[in-house]
């Protein structure tokens, strides 16, 4: 885990991880969240509307933007702020997708620091982008 | 710019920060009139308004504001 203090963080600053969704992680959310759309449950539901497998939640991608912020960039000193998530392509279960957060700007004064995020999969598609703002103790 | 232009600038913020196009503020409006002007939300506003008037707030400029007046009389004697 990072552990970057305001006073460490400059715009441009980029930190990035990789990681693969799993059935498991569907599980999980499933769990957590109760959200039993059918779109997220059923590979024969989600091939009827032409997707070639279950749909994973976007939100669950957009979980690992709470990952970035909060092991990455600023890490450990990191409270997250707020979350603007647009998802722009589905995502499958057993694609890789790659997390990366830039540092757009820092307000000393406030105690904010601002990240563009992405998130990729292993073809090189944008599927996911945010913006993030987080509280990074000083 | 004069205080109607600071003023309108101002309005358009809180509008846009909290979705709501019918929002009119005055002077005298504060936190406890909007419900949804918590601490977050004051941060989004100022850095909000840092951008629009190109100005950097200093922690001893913002703290003690109390409602919009204050707000504007800041701004106002930072880009005067």
């Amino acid at each position: 885990m990072n552990s970057y203090t305001l006073a460490d963080i400059t715009p441009g600053m980029t930190e990035s991880f990789t990681v693969t969704v799993t059935e498991a992680m569907m599980d999980a959310f499933y769990a957590v969240s109760g959200d039993d759309s059918p779109i997220h449950m059923d590979a024969d539901y989600a091939a009827g509307r032409g997707y070639p497998g279950r749909v994973v939640y976007g939100m669950l991608g957009a979980s690992f933007f709470s990952t970035l912020a909060g092991v990455y960039l600023p890490g450990e000193h990191c409270l997250l702020h707020s979350v603007e998530a647009r998802f722009a392509k589905p995502v499958f279960i057993g694609d890789t997708l790659t997390v990366t957060g830039r540092v757009t700007e820092v307000n000393d004064t406030f105690g904010e620091i601002t990240i563009k995020a992405v998130i990729e999969n292993q073809n090189g598609q944008k599927v996911t982008r945010g913006l993030i703002k987080a509280g990074v103790a000083k | 710019m004069d205080k109607q232009s600071i003023f309108d600038a101002v309005q358009q913020i809180f509008r846009d920060n909290f979705d709501d196009e019918e929002l009119v503020i005055t002077r005298e409006t504060c936190a406890d009139d909007i419900e949804d002007w918590d601490s977050l939300e004051q941060i989004n506003l100022l850095t909000a308004m840092e951008k629009k008037f190109g100005l950097k707030f200093k922690l001893e400029d913002v703290r003690g504001l109390e409602n919009v007046g204050d707000l504007l009389d800041l701004i106002e004697r930072l880009t005067a």
